[in-house]
């Protein structure tokens, strides 16, 4: 995917990440944590032109979820409120039996597409996200298994060498989608001309996914609708709208980057559209 | 054994929630839901080892 997408008008698919499995209402309020609230982000977004959301659990504390059940109750209050969406789970997680990594991947129906960590992360000061090649792989099988698209998530250069590896040990159903994130910590730094040589080793014909932390968010999402590529935006990795203004909801951002898409001449894709563009 | 030096509030500096949040009392704020399985030492998470707010408040004491 290029520049040459963008002159030619593909549409663009927009993933809202709604939650996530770091912050959560003490750092923005408006985050979605139980099922309910993420069913009413969920339809906010996809009114706002999403057709992908990205689903991480939570208990009523707010704190992180794998269970089935809990990603069930959400699909549940999503397909309540929408008639159409893709729906993408994490599998993501710290600290986890590898086990329960696959939980998220056995709800009924199984969602469209889940997460693939690509590779450890450093996390705090004494930690790290661990996501070693077996468990890459032994939940890849899974997706398999199950009919789920993998949504290969490369945190830095040296995930994206493991998607290379992925690909040498696995067959990975075309195209393979891989969404390319920028920002601190373990993640690759911020620039443009990064995620350009991100972009140069993708495995050919993969099809990317542009995902910017914080304040990065707009402009590498503007960057991702410019080269040809998908965009996520949504509270789980930013929640201001502004310097100083905390977004409203991960709608507020969708219902952004959808206006600047258009004002580029860049079709915002229907989940329909994006399954034809994704193969699923 | 939780982090001795946590505690769930539903309300604290000026901010008030429906369900009682993860809070700790050492950074006198509510933690991120990340840092909360590490307060609670759920999975293989202990805040002996994984936090550096509880090490250096130990290591202060």
């Amino acid at each position: 995917m290029t520049y040459r997408e963008y002159l030619a008008n593909e549409p663009v698919i927009v993933t809202a990440a709604l939650t996530g499995g770091v912050h959560g209402k003490e750092a923005n309020p408006n985050l979605p944590e139980t099922p309910a609230e993420i069913g009413a982000a969920a339809a906010d977004a996809v009114a706002a032109g999403a057709a992908v959301v990205h689903v991480h659990a939570r208990e009523d504390s707010g704190e992180r979820s794998l269970s089935t059940e809990r990603f069930q109750a959400i699909d549940d209050a999503i397909r309540d409120r929408v008639d159409d969406v893709i729906i993408q789970h994490s599998t993501g997680a710290t600290g986890v039996p590898e086990a329960r990594r696959h939980h998220p991947l056995r709800t009924d129906p199984p969602p469209e597409m889940a997460s693939l960590d690509m590779g450890p992360l450093n996390r705090y000061q004494h930690l790290t996200s661990e996501n070693t090649r077996g468990l890459i792989d032994s939940l890849h099988a899974e997706m398999v298994d199950r009919n789920i698209k993998p949504e290969l998530e490369v945190f830095n250069d040296g995930h994206l060498a493991e998607v290379h590896a992925l690909l040498d040990r696995r067959d990975l159903a075309d195209p393979v989608y891989a969404t390319l994130i920028f920002g601190g910590g373990t993640v690759t730094r911020a620039r443009p001309r990064n995620l350009m040589n991100a972009i140069s080793n993708l495995p050919e014909d993969a099809i990317f996914n542009t995902l910017g932390f914080g304040r990065h968010q707009l402009p590498f999402a503007t960057l991702g609708l410019l080269l040809g590529g998908q965009v996520r935006v949504g509270l789980e990795d930013n929640v201001y709208y502004a310097a100083g203004e905390l977004a409203t909801s991960s709608a507020q951002l969708v219902d952004r980057v959808t206006t600047l898409a258009k004002t580029l001449g860049r079709p915002v894709a229907t989940p329909a559209t994006a399954r034809d563009i994704l193969g699923l | 054994m939780t982090c001795p030096r946590l505690e769930y509030r539903r309300a604290a500096n000026g901010r008030e929630f429906e369900t009682a949040r993860a809070y700790c009392t050492v950074a006198d704020r509510f933690v991120q839901p990340l840092r909360a399985d590490i307060c609670t030492d759920r999975y293989a998470l202990d805040h002996a080892d994984h936090c550096e707010i509880y090490r250096r408040h130990v290591a202060e004491e």
